[in-house]
């Protein structure tokens, strides 16, 4: 018998969003999607670009996950590091594939708002802000959106308090409108389920955690909600001993974990059955 | 005479080197989230009581919230400020942002670099390929859309950033100010060629020939001031020297989310200190251990 935590299946999850041979990239402040793309390319996307947020380093080697983003534990051993300004002309020409994001806030068309709640110039809590995600989701080639705090009910709303990243649509209008090449968000991962977007752009509820129903959703989640239960194309399907080996080898010191409130940390499960 | 910084000893004192920097300076920052930050040149700042500063750079920590703690910022035109999922929100960013004493003017790293290539290349504009429909957009009104004469295209167009003065750590240099840096460069490379000037810290001081042979990064003809400051990047890490000083990070979070006086008593006995007397109490000796084992480098992050 296999046992695993939500921790473990949730960066699993963000990892299976990851197709072989394509040029990965995480943000900073971001140890969930960190992880995950150290699974991906140890499992099945042995082949993908691994580009390092923060560091900037290709395919590393991690000696283990440090708690802070630039840091030489990630990148000592790297064949190459790219400059920043490598990185983001990569990006903003469009020959990045995917990218990782998230945000105090998510809205229904997956844009997400890291700079302030209460909006700006007065917030009532001022996040950290969006690094390079103002420019860089509209060229990257799709987005992997994702939340950890999505239960608390605040997190997935209607409305933005202020828009940073772009999802599918802005008050000017749709990403075509804006003339926007990049494909902009393809899943919403959160520690109750799995979302993709629609023909509208507008997130869908595709598959949730073994311990979840559709009525937790909907009372967390503060835009109306679509829901086509069919499994996500199993991208919360119970992890394999291999992706296992892998989070734990990469993450010895349970970086992922910080991301989640405590409650969250106590969900563990089997493949006989759910234990809690 | 030259745009550049010619010839010469550039060594000077810690005190020196930070005068350079004017009250309501656009201040550019080096380094990136907690690595090779230019604390001792931001301890100095405060000391000195510089005020109004005007602060530009991609992702930051300490050295930001430092500044603003102790009332020198006017202006922050950084793309993140805080400590990561590893201890959070950077406090007196959050409470001077609340309270709106500091005019917060988020950018996106990609727009400062376009901007800095403009500053670069003598150039009035570039355009950037996002930024349209957010909310960024609106916090700037020096920005401006136009189209493209090629494509019809409607881009941001964004203005030249010319930092009066860069601020840089650096691990080694020479006494023309050249300096040696690890990657990531993050923007140093950027900042130092757009700005007037490149005031820098190193941890040592060598013979140019030993610098050159590590290799130039950027070279003293940007830079008009190099102090020698040992562990001067402390708290935030630089390799090989030293690792990130977790235990200090969380103490000055402690101290600067409660504020007063116990922001006062960690202002007191770790920044209106000499750095003399300030590495001999910290220790940053200790921060060495991380090359010793990788259970040794773990133990630094626990």
């Amino acid at each position: 018998m296999s046992a695993w935590s939500l921790d473990e299946a949730f960066v699993v999850a963000l990892a299976r969003t990851i197709a072989d041979r394509e040029a990965v990239f995480h943000g900073f402040a971001s140890p969930c999607a960190q992880v995950a793309m150290h699974v991906a390319k140890r499992t099945h996307a042995p082949d993908c670009l691994l580009i390092e947020g923060a560091t900037y380093a290709v395919d590393p080697v991690p000696v283990f996950v440090p708690p802070t983003g630039n840091d030489l534990a990630l990148h000592r051993d790297a064949v190459y590091r790219m400059r920043f300004e490598e990185f983001f002309d990569a990006a903003c020409r469009g020959a990045v594939d995917r990218m990782f994001l998230s945000g105090g806030q998510i809205d229904g068309y997956g844009s997400t708002n890291v700079t302030a709640i209460g909006g700006m110039p007065h917030p009532k809590i001022k996040l950290g802000g969006g690094g390079g995600g103002g420019n860089i989701s509209a060229s990257i080639g799709a987005l992997t959106v994702w939340t950890s705090r999505h239960r608390a009910g605040r997190t997935l709303v209607a409305d933005l308090d202020f828009l940073t990243d772009l999802g599918h649509r802005t008050r000017e209008g749709t990403r075509a409108e804006l003339g926007y090449t990049g494909g902009g968000p393809q899943w919403l991962v959160t520690e109750l389920g799995a979302f993709d977007f629609d023909d509208e752009g507008h997130a869908r509820l595709r598959a949730l955690w073994p311990d979840v129903t559709v009525d937790d959703v909907a009372a967390a989640t503060g835009f109306a909600l679509r829901v086509a239960l069919d499994g996500a194309d199993g991208l919360l399907d119970p992890p394999s001993e291999a992706e296992l080996a892998a989070v734990r080898a990469v993450d010895p010191l349970g970086v992922r974990r910080s991301e989640f409130a405590d409650p969250e940390l106590a969900r563990t499960f089997s493949t006989a059955a759910v234990v809690s | 005479m030259s745009a550049f910084h010619l010839g010469g000893d550039k060594r000077v004192p810690l005190a020196e080197a930070a005068a350079r920097v004017g009250d309501g300076a656009l201040v550019a920052l080096g380094g990136g989230l907690c690595a090779r930050l230019p604390m001792a040149l931001v301890r100095e700042l405060v000391r000195q009581g510089r005020r109004g500063l005007h602060l530009v750079g991609s992702a930051h920590s300490i050295d930001v919230d430092l500044l603003i703690a102790t009332g020198a910022v006017a202006v922050c035109e950084e793309s993140y400020v805080g400590f990561e999922q590893d201890l959070g929100l950077a406090p007196a960013f959050r409470r001077a942002a609340r309270e709106g004493t500091v005019e917060i003017r988020e950018s996106c790293c990609a727009t400062i670099l376009a901007q800095l290539r403009a500053a670069e290349a003598g150039v009035p504009f570039t355009p950037v390929r996002g930024i349209k429909g957010t909310d960024i957009e609106g916090l700037h009104p020096e920005y401006a859309r136009m189209t493209c004469p090629f494509t019809g295209e409607e881009l941001v167009v964004v203005p030249p950033l010319r930092p009066d003065v860069t601020l840089l750590h650096a691990p080694v240099g020479d006494a023309h100010g050249n300096l040696h840096l690890d990657q990531p460069f993050v923007l140093d490379e950027r900042f130092a060629h757009a700005s007037a000037q490149v005031v820098a810290t190193v941890d040592r001081i060598v013979p140019t020939a030993e610098l050159v042979t590590s290799g130039v990064v950027v070279p003293g003809h940007l830079v008009s001031a190099v102090a020698e400051v040992p562990y001067g990047a402390h708290p935030s890490s630089c390799y090989p020297g030293y690792a990130y000083d977790r235990p200090h990070l969380a103490a000055y979070l402690a101290a600067a989310t409660a504020g007063g006086t116990a922001l006062d008593e960690y202002l007191a006995r770790y920044v209106a200190v000499d750095e003399d007397t300030y590495v001999k109490d910290v220790d940053p000796g200790r921060l060495a251990s991380w090359s010793e084992s990788t259970a040794a480098w773990q133990e630094l992050f626990r």
